[in-house]
């Protein structure tokens, strides 16, 4: 075997020592802060544990151990899961809207935040929203139940009137009965006056 | 004569009991949300296509062609997706937090897998169970999310 046969051999090796096509194996994928969780990978024939990133547990099969963890290059991870992550829907993102007091109307910085629902929806071209409604514990909670419909009435239409179809939204209300911030009863908390509205 | 009214007892009685199988009450555990290529669902014995926004029911098993790949959304904020070739199945799954149950249990029969972490997984990490062909991977940490291929 002269050298140049050599150096092709080695350049083959090097294709494959990365990541062959065959094997099985987990990493972790960290979060928006860098992060990373924890997990178990349990076979007949042992466990391992998986709690950095950049590497990977290998697993042979049932009847043999996981690997301890080895490093993994970000290019072949990102290779071997391209296609899964193409089509991996973003999370869900909630908004919250606040109003007035004893009123349907809502807070000029609530009002502001209509365009950034609109933009949430359509980045996932979402067909499932729910708009919920939720007042404070000031009056009755027969005219809490009422309001919080109201305020949710009043976002679903605002939803509406920019094309938001109403087959993509549902509407709900609590009254007083969920507050963001619990107080007791017949105290004015701007914070829950509010209705939620969550982008799926 | 007495075993033909036996049997015939027995079919009735079978005849019964079937709509009652069938009752038990499909659950809705999420939904589709990104989908390319060619993708099945496997519900009750029967196969049908996958597109976009249907709904994913317990007991389910998804299966994406050599150029598909889908993107499902849990009731839990669970993204789980996966590329061509691959096959899951959707063995159970509460969210209940109002009653504090939890479970999940998932089937990675085969293929590449894209496992983000939802609420389930933060609330209660130690409901996650996920069989592979190798083994089975169960949560240490809350939030765990992770990526894994399975060949065999």
């Amino acid at each position: 075997m002269n050298w140049k046969s050599l150096i092709v051999l080695a350049a083959i090796m090097l294709l494959f020592a990365g990541c062959s096509a065959k094997e099985n194996f987990v990493v972790l994928s960290p979060a928006d802060d860098g992060s990373v969780g924890a997990l178990k990978v349990a076979t007949d024939k042992g466990s391992g544990v998986l709690d950095e990133g950049g590497k990977a547990i290998f697993i042979g099969g049932h009847n043999s151990a996981p690997s301890t963890p080895a490093p993994i290059s970000q290019e072949d991870t990102q290779r071997v899961f391209q296609e899964a992550l193409q089509v991996q829907p973003l999370m869900p993102e909630s908004f919250i809207l606040y109003f007035q007091f004893n009123s349907n109307e809502l807070t000029d910085a609530s009002k502001n935040l209509i365009g950034n629902i609109l933009e949430a929806i359509k980045k996932r071209q979402s067909r499932d929203i729910s708009v919920i409604g939720h007042t404070d514990r000031t009056g009755s909670a027969e005219h809490n139940r009422t309001l919080s419909f109201e305020r949710a009435q009043r976002v679903y239409d605002i939803l509406r009137t920019e094309n938001v179809s109403p087959e993509d939204m549902t509407i709900s209300y609590h009254g007083e009965g969920n507050p963001l911030i619990p107080t007791a009863n017949n105290v004015a908390e701007p914070r829950n006056r509010r209705v939620e509205v969550m982008v799926r | 004569m007495k075993k033909p009214l036996l049997h015939s007892c027995l079919a009735v009685l079978l005849l019964c009991a079937l709509p009652l199988l069938a009752f038990a009450e499909p659950r809705v555990i999420g939904k589709v949300k990104g989908l390319r290529g060619l993708v099945s669902i496997l519900r009750d014995g029967k196969t049908k296509p996958a597109f976009p926004n249907d709904r994913i029911y317990q007991s389910d098993t998804i299966l994406t062609g050599s150029d598909g790949a889908i993107g499902i959304l849990l009731e839990d904020n669970t993204l789980i997706s996966m590329g061509p070739i691959s096959r899951v199945s959707m063995d159970k799954f509460t969210f209940a937090p109002a009653t504090n149950e939890y479970a999940m249990r998932l089937n990675m029969q085969h293929g590449t897998f894209v496992y983000q972490s939802g609420l389930l997984g933060k609330l209660a990490p130690h409901a996650v169970e996920l069989d592979t062909p190798v083994g089975r991977i169960s949560m240490l940490k809350e939030e765990t999310s992770f990526k894994a291929r399975f060949t065999e």
